[in-house]
C-alpha cells in the first residue's frame, strides 16, 4: 500500500470517514463531463506547470478558476435574442431591444456593459447565430438545470469556467452543487501518475490553444476573462500512488495519441476516466475493507435472447455497491485495533486519550460545546459504534450512490430488458474502450484479456473461468457473451473478421498514414 | 476431419458406368451422391470420410475443380527459392487438398502421404527436405511447437535446408504463434507480420510465399462450380429416363437445365454471380465447399419435406412430385436462396446466410408486384405478364400460382382470414425472386436489383467495370456518393452534388447536425484537390479519396464496401431504411473526423505565417452552412473580430 497523505483539517463537515477513504471528495451528482470540466479548470489555472506537484502545498494544488459571466450569461441567460433575431425589424432596433432586454437579466458582475458586441459582429443577426451555435454544442443544452450550471463545450482556455449558484440580486457563491472536487481529484490523481507531466504538456497543447476559431468566438462573446478572486486550494486525496492513477493517465496518453480531432477524444477522455474513477472507488473501498481480491465487473451483452450471463451480472453489480458501505464500517471500527488504541489503557486518562485519537482521525467528537448531541457521557466504544453509525447514514446519501450513479452515466449499467439493475454496457462505452484499448489492430481475445486487466470487465469465457469452475455458470452461456459481443463490434464497425474463430477488434482512429478507414 | 472432400473425390476414379439398382432411374446414383454435398441436417456429409464412402457406394465420377493456386505452389517450390511455404484458409477452402496435390506434383509418394502421421518429409532433387504440415489443427498443444520452430528456422533463420509446407486455418495458426512466444518468453517474430498479412495490411515475411485460399473464391470459382456440377457427365444418363420422357417434366433435370444457362445464355448463373460478388466485397467469405453445397441444393431442393426427405430430391421421388402437381416447389430461384429449407437449417450455413442477407423475397417495388397480383388480368399489364411471368410453365405462371392468385383476388372468405393468404404471399415471394434472375437487362420498369435489399448494387459493379476499364465513373454515381457524403457530414437534406463540406458542429463529431463547413472541396478530383473513386488493387474494391490539398498526405481514404455504398446512396435518395445497422453510420463518421482532423492540418500548414498583420488578424470568419431554397447549401461567412 502508497504512502498516505495525512489529511488537512476539513471545514464545514461533521465528521471524516469517507474523506479518509476516497478523499475529499468524491460526488454522485457529479457526472463524468462535469468531472472533466472542473480538471480542465484546474488545469487551465495550472498552464505554466501542468500536472505538476506544487512544492510544500501537502499533495494539493493551488488554482483560480475563471467565472466568464458574461458569456455564459449570453448563452444560458438570454433568452430573448431568437426572437429578436426573427423578427424583421432593422438590425440596429434589433440591438436596442436586446440590450435592453439583457439589462434586465444581467447579474452585475462584469455583465453590466455589453456594446463590445457590436463591435465584434457585424450585425445582430450574426451574432444570434454565434450564440445558437455555442448553446447547441454546449453539453446538456436542453437540460432544466439553473442557468450558471449550464457549461458551454470546452473548447479552449476561453470557454472555461466554474459552476456557481447566483441568486436573484446577483450574488455569487461556490454551493459545490455539480463541481464537488471530483474534477480536483482527477487532477490530483493525474499529478501523482507517473507521466502525470508528460500529459499535461499534452493537454496544454491541444486544448488551450486561445487561436482556434471556437475558442476565438467564445472569447469574442466573453470579451476579457473573468477569474474567482483567490486562489483555493484543491481537494485532499490521500493516496501519493495508485495502480489507478497511473492507468488514467496511460489511458488519456493512448486517446491523444490518436487520430482524432481534440474535441472527439473528449468523448472517450470523459467515458475513460469516469470508468477509472470508479474503479478506484471501488478498488480503494476492497482496500479499505480487507478484501484484497481485483474489483471484477461481470458484463452482459445484451442480446435478443436472455441469458444467465445477466443475473450473474446483476449479483456482480449488487456485490460492488455494498463494498464502500462495507468500507466505510471497517474504516471506522478499525482504529480500536490500532496500536494507540490498545496502550491509551495504560496512559492517565485512558478515555480521554481515546476520544483524542478519534477526533484527530476523524474530526469527531467535536470539542464544540455548543454540539446538539452530547458524547461527554459515552464511552469510546459507544462513540465508535456511533460514528459508525453516523457515517453510515451520511455515505447513503451521496457518497453511497456514487457506483449506481456513474456506472449509468458513463453506459456501464443498465436496467434494460429487466427489472434488476446490472452490468450492461452500451454502445458507446464499448467504442471508448476499444478506442482507447487498442492502438491499431488486437486479436479479439486479447482485447477481451486486455479489458479484464485493466478494468475488470468480465466478457467472455476465458475471463470468467473461475466463474465456471465455481460452477456459477456454463462456460457456454459466456463464450455465447461473447460472441453476442462480437457481433456488437461488427454492428459498430470496430471488429473485423478473417475466417472462422479468427477476428480483430480495429480502432477506427489508429494512426496510419495514408492508409484507408 | 479437418481434411477436404476435393481431395476424397479426386482419389476415387471409377469409371462410369450405369449399373444401378433394377429398376431405378438411370441417374440415381449420381443424384444421391450429389445430394450428399447439399445442406443436409447431419453435418458430417460435409467431411470427407462420408463423401468417399458415398462416392464409393454410388460408383460416378467424381467432381473435380482446379486448383488455380496450385500451379504457383509448384513454380514456388520448384524455383528453389530458400524459404518456406504456407497455405492458409477457412474450413473447406481445400488446404488439405492443395497440400496433398502439391506432394503428389513434386514427386512425393501418394501410399505414403495416405499413411499415418501428419508431418510427411520428401528429399527434393535440389537436397532440400521439403516438410509438409497437413493440419496445424490435428495438432493438441504443444505438439505444434516443434513444427512451428522449423517453419521459423526456414524463414527467420536463414536455414536452406528445409522447406516448410504448412497448411493452416489463419486463427489457429496465429494463437499458436502466440502461445508459443508467450511459453518462450517472447513476442513471436512471424506472428504480427503474418496478421498483416492475413488482414491485408502488410507484405508477408521475405522468405514465406503466404497462399491464401480464403482470398480466392469469388464470381469465377462459382461459375467453375456451378459447371463441375450441372455439366457432370453423369446427367448423360438422364437422356434415357423415363421421368422426362412423354412430355413429363423433371425438376431435377430442369433445375440443371437451367443452372447450365441453356435457355437463358447463362443469365442465372451471372447473376447469381453478382450476388457472391457482393457477398465478398462485402468481406463475407464462401468456401468452395459451400459453394457445392449451393449449388446442389440449386438443383436438388425442394419446398416441402413430405415431398423430399429433407428437403433435398432424390430421382425417387419425382414420380410422385410429377403426379402431385407440385413442381414449383423445387424451384431453382427458391433454393438459390435456400429458402427450401427450414430457417434454422439455413441458418445454421454461411453461404445461405450470406444469400438471405439479400433479402430476395421481401424486397420488392409497387410496380412487381403490382404485375405479380393484377397482372394476369389487368389489361394494360397483361402483356408485360405473359411475357414475363407466363412463359415460365414450370415455375412462373403455373396453375398453382393462377388458382392461388384468383382465390386472393377474389377475396373467397378464406383468404379474409388471419393468415388465409399466406399460401398466395409465399407464391409472391417465390415469384419475386424469380424476378430477380428472370428479369430482363433491358427491363427499365423492373430493375432487377429493386428486388434486394441492395438497390444500388448494379450501379455498384458498375463503378468496379468503369475503374478496370479506366473509364470514368457515371456522373449519376459520383452525384449521389456525394450527395449521400454531404447529407452524413452536415446533417441536413443537402441536394449538391458538385462539392462536398467537411462540415462540424463546433464541439462532437457526432453531433447530429453540423452547420459549420470547415472545409469546401469539389467533388471531382481536379489539380490534386477534391473527391477522387479510385480502385484499390488489394481489395479490389473502390475507394473514396478525398483530397484537401495537392501533395501527397493531404487526403483521406475511404473503403467504399457495397454496404457503405447503399447507404450512401439511399441517404442521397432521402430514405434510410432502420434496417441498416449502426455501423455503416459509424463507419462514416469515423471517415469524417478524419476528414476534419486532416482540414485542421491542412490549414494550419497553409495559414502559417499568411496572416494579414494588425487589425484583420484578430478577425475570425465562421462559414456556416444556408441551405437555398431549392435544398442547395452554400457557405455564408460570418466575420467575427476578437479581441486579441
Amino acid at each position: 500500500m502508497s504512502e498516505i497523505i495525512k489529511r488537512p483539517e476539513i471545514k464545514s463537515v461533521d465528521f471524516c470517514v469517507d474523506e479518509n477513504i476516497w478523499g475529499h471528495r468524491l460526488y454522485d451528482e457529479q457526472l463524468p463531463h462535469l468531472t472533466v470540466l472542473e480538471f480542465l479548470g484546474v488545469l487551465g489555472s495550472n498552464l505554466d506547470k501542468p500536472l505538476c506537484p506544487h512544492e510544500g502545498s501537502g499533495g494539493s494544488v493551488k488554482f483560480q478558476p475563471q467565472r466568464q459571466i458574461r458569456l455564459r450569461g449570453l448563452l444560458f441567460n438570454n433568452p430573448y435574442v431568437e426572437s429578436i433575431a426573427e423578427s424583421a425589424l432593422p438590425d440596429e432596433e434589433k440591438w436596442r431591444q436586446w440590450f435592453e432586454k439583457f439589462d434586465q437579466g444581467k447579474t452585475g458582475n462584469g455583465d453590466d456593459d455589453m456594446a463590445y458586441l457590436r463591435q465584434s459582429f457585424a450585425s445582430f443577426d450574426d451574432f444570434a447565430k454565434a450564440v445558437e451555435l455555442l448553446r447547441s454544442s454546449s453539453f446538456e443544452s436542453r437540460s432544466n438545470k439553473r442557468w450558471s450550471s449550464k457549461f458551454v463545450f470546452p473548447f479552449g482556455p476561453d470557454a472555461l469556467y466554474e459552476d456557481l449558484e447566483i441568486d436573484s440580486r446577483g450574488k455569487m457563491s461556490n454551493d459545490r452543487r455539480f463541481f464537488a472536487r471530483t474534477g480536483e481529484l482527477l487532477y490530483l490523481m493525474l499529478t501523482r501518475a507517473k507521466r502525470g507531466a508528460e500529459l499535461g504538456d499534452i493537454l496544454a497543447k491541444r486544448l488551450f490553444d486561445r487561436e482556434v476559431p471556437m475558442n476565438r468566438l467564445a472569447r469574442a462573446l466573453q470579451g476579457p476573462p473573468q477569474i474567482a478572486d483567490d486562489p483555493r486550494p484543491s481537494g485532499y486525496l490521500p493516496e501519493t500512488a495508485h495502480a489507478r492513477f497511473d492507468q488514467i493517465c496511460e489511458d488519456w496518453l493512448s486517446i491523444l495519441a490518436k487520430d482524432m480531432p481534440i474535441y472527439d477524444a473528449l468523448e472517450h477522455l470523459i467515458a475513460i476516466s469516469s470508468l477509472n474513477m470508479l474503479l478506484y472507488f471501488l478498488e480503494r473501498a476492497k482496500r479499505i475493507a480487507g478484501d484484497d481480491d481485483p474489483v471484477e465487473i461481470v458484463c452482459e451483452i445484451v442480446s435478443r435472447e436472455r441469458t444467465k450471463v445477466r443475473a450473474l451480472s446483476g449479483d456482480s453489480y449488487q456485490f460492488n455497491q455494498g463494498l464502500s458501505a462495507k468500507a466505510v464500517r471497517t474504516h471506522v471500527e478499525a482504529i480500536r485495533q490500532e496500536d494507540q488504541w490498545g496502550k491509551a489503557v495504560a496512559s492517565e486518562f485512558p478515555e480521554a486519550e481515546r476520544v483524542k485519537l478519534m477526533r484527530e482521525r476523524f474530526q469527531w467528537p467535536t470539542a464544540d460545546e455548543g454540539d446538539d448531541e452530547d458524547y461527554s457521557g459515552k464511552s469510546p466504544d459507544e462513540l465508535v459504534s456511533d460514528l459508525a453509525e453516523l457515517a453510515l447514514a451520511r455515505h447513503e446519501q451521496h457518497v453511497g450512490k456514487i457506483h449506481a450513479s456513474w456506472s449509468r452515466a458513463i453506459g456501464l449499467s443498465s436496467r434494460r430488458l429487466s427489472r434488476r439493475t446490472r452490468y450492461a454496457p452500451n454502445d458507446r462505452l464499448l467504442k471508448s474502450i476499444v478506442v482507447v484499448i487498442v492502438d491499431d489492430r488486437m486479436q479479439f481475445d486479447e482485447f477481451l484479456a486486455e479489458a479484464k486487466r485493466r478494468y475488470g470487465l468480465v466478457l467472455g469465457d476465458a475471463e470468467g473461468a473461475h466463474l465456471v469452475e465455481a460452477k456459477l455458470i456454463d462456460q457456454e452461456e459466456l463464450s455465447e457473451n461473447r460472441g453476442n459481443l462480437e457481433a456488437r463490434l461488427i454492428g459498430l464497425g470496430l471488429v473485423r473478421r478473417l475466417s472462422d474463430s479468427c477476428s480483430f477488434v480495429e480502432n477506427p482512429f489508429a494512426f496510419k498514414g495514408e492508409a484507408a478507414c | 476431419m479437418e481434411n477436404d472432400i476435393q481431395q476424397m473425390i479426386n482419389v476415387a476414379s471409377t469409371p462410369p458406368n450405369g449399373e444401378v439398382e433394377l429398376g431405378a432411374p438411370p441417374a440415381s446414383a449420381w443424384v444421391r451422391f450429389l445430394r450428399s454435398y447439399g445442406p443436409t441436417p447431419n453435418n458430417l456429409t460435409m467431411f470427407d470420410e462420408y463423401v468417399s464412402g458415398a462416392l464409393g457406394r454410388a460408383k460416378v465420377q467424381p467432381i473435380s475443380l482446379s486448383t488455380p493456386l496450385l500451379d504457383s505452389m509448384v513454380q514456388y517450390v520448384e524455383s528453389k527459392a530458400p524459404g518456406s511455404l504456407l497455405i492458409a484458409g477457412t474450413a473447406g477452402d481445400g488446404k488439405t487438398y492443395h497440400c496433398r496435390a502439391l506432394w503428389t506434383r513434386i514427386g512425393g509418394d501418394p501410399k505414403v502421404w495416405a499413411g499415418k502421421g501428419n508431418v510427411k518429409e520428401y528429399r527434393l532433387t535440389d537436397g532440400r527436405l521439403a516438410v509438409f504440415i497437413k493440419d496445424l489443427s490435428e495438432f493438441n498443444g504443444e505438439e505444434s511447437d516443434l513444427p512451428l520452430q522449423r517453419l521459423e528456422k526456414s524463414v527467420l533463420g536463414g536455414d536452406d535446408s528445409e522447406i516448410v509446407i504448412l497448411a493452416a486455418n489463419h486463427g489457429q495458426l496465429l494463437d499458436r504463434l502466440r502461445d508459443l512466444g508467450k511459453r518462450q518468453g517472447r513476442v513471436h517474430p512471424l506472428r504480427k507480420p503474418l496478421q498483416e498479412r492475413f488482414l491485408q495490411a502488410g507484405p508477408a515475411p521475405d522468405r514465406l510465399a503466404v497462399f491464401d485460399l480464403s482470398r480466392s473464391t469469388s464470381r469465377k470459382t462459382l461459375d467453375e462450380v456451378a459447371n463441375a456440377v450441372a455439366g457432370h457427365p453423369e446427367w448423360a444418363n438422364c437422356a434415357r429416363c423415363s421421368l422426362k420422357a412423354g412430355g413429363r417434366v423433371c425438376p431435377i433435370d430442369e433445375n440443371r437445365r437451367r443452372l447450365l444457362g441453356e435457355s437463358d445464355g447463362g443469365q442465372l448463373a451471372r447473376r447469381l454471380g453478382d450476388l457472391v460478388e457482393i457477398a465478398r466485397l462485402n468481406g463475407l467469405h464462401l468456401p468452395v465447399r459451400d459453394l457445392l453445397a449451393l449449388c446442389s441444393n440449386m438443383v436438388l431442393g425442394y419446398a416441402d419435406a413430405k415431398g423430399a426427405k429433407e428437403n433435398l430430391m432424390t430421382c425417387a421421388d419425382v414420380p410422385n412430385i410429377q403426379e402431385s402437381g407440385h413442381i414449383g416447389k423445387a424451384s431453382i430461384y427458391t433454393n438459390v436462396f435456400g429458402g427450401n429449407l427450414p430457417k434454422r437449417r439455413a441458418a445454421d450455413r454461411p453461404v445461405f446466410k450470406a444469400m438471405a442477407s439479400f433479402g430476395v423475397g421481401e424486397e420488392t417495388t409497387n410496380a412487381a408486384d403490382g404485375l405479380l397480383v393484377y397482372g394476369k388480368d389487368d389489361s394494360r399489364l397483361q402483356a408485360d405478364f405473359d411475357r414475363l411471368v407466363g412463359c415460365d410453365l414450370f415455375y412462373g405462371a403455373t396453375a398453382e400460382f393462377r388458382a392461388a392468385q384468383d382465390a386472393y383476388l377474389e377475396g373467397y372468405e378464406g383468404a379474409r382470414l388471419e393468415g388465409g393468404s399466406s399460401e398466395f404471399m409465399e407464391m409472391l415471394e417465390a415469384q419475386r425472386r424469380r424476378f430477380y434472375f428472370t428479369l430482363p437487362e433491358a427491363e427499365a420498369d423492373h430493375p432487377r436489383w429493386s428486388m434486394t435489399a441492395f438497390r444500388f448494387a448494379g450501379d455498384y459493379l458498375g463503378i468496379i467495370e468503369s475503374l478496370k476499364a479506366k473509364k470514368p465513373v457515371s456522373e449519376i454515381v459520383r452525384g449521389r456518393i456525394a450527395k449521400g457524403l454531404n447529407r452524413v457530414m452536415t446533417g441536413l437534406l443537402l441536394e449538391n452534388v458538385d462539392r462536398i463540406f467537411i462540415a462540424s458542429s463546433g464541439g462532437f463529431t457526432q453531433s447530429r447536425v453540423s452547420v459549420l463547413c470547415n472545409h469546401e472541396t469539389p467533388s471531382r478530383r481536379q489539380g490534386g484537390v477534391g473527391m477522387a473513386i479510385k480502385l484499390d488493387e488489394e481489395t479490389e474494391r473502390p475507394q473514396i479519396d478525398v483530397s484537401l490539398s495537392p501533395g501527397p498526405g493531404n487526403s483521406v481514404a475511404f473503403d467504399l464496401t457495397p454496404i457503405r455504398h447503399e447507404f450512401l446512396s439511399r441517404v442521397a435518395d432521402g430514405a434510410l431504411p432502420a434496417s441498416f445497422s449502426n455501423e455503416c453510420l459509424e463507419d462514416l463518421l469515423a471517415f469524417k473526423a478524419k476528414l476534419l482532423r486532416k482540414a485542421e492540418i491542412v490549414r494550419k500548414t497553409g495559414f502559417a505565417g499568411d496572416d494579414e498583420a494588425g487589425g484583420e488578424a484578430s478577425a475570425l470568419t465562421l462559414n456556416f452552412i444556408d441551405i437555398e431554397p431549392g435544398g442547395r447549401g452554400f457557405a455564408r461567412p460570418v466575420t467575427v473580430r476578437t479581441p486579441a
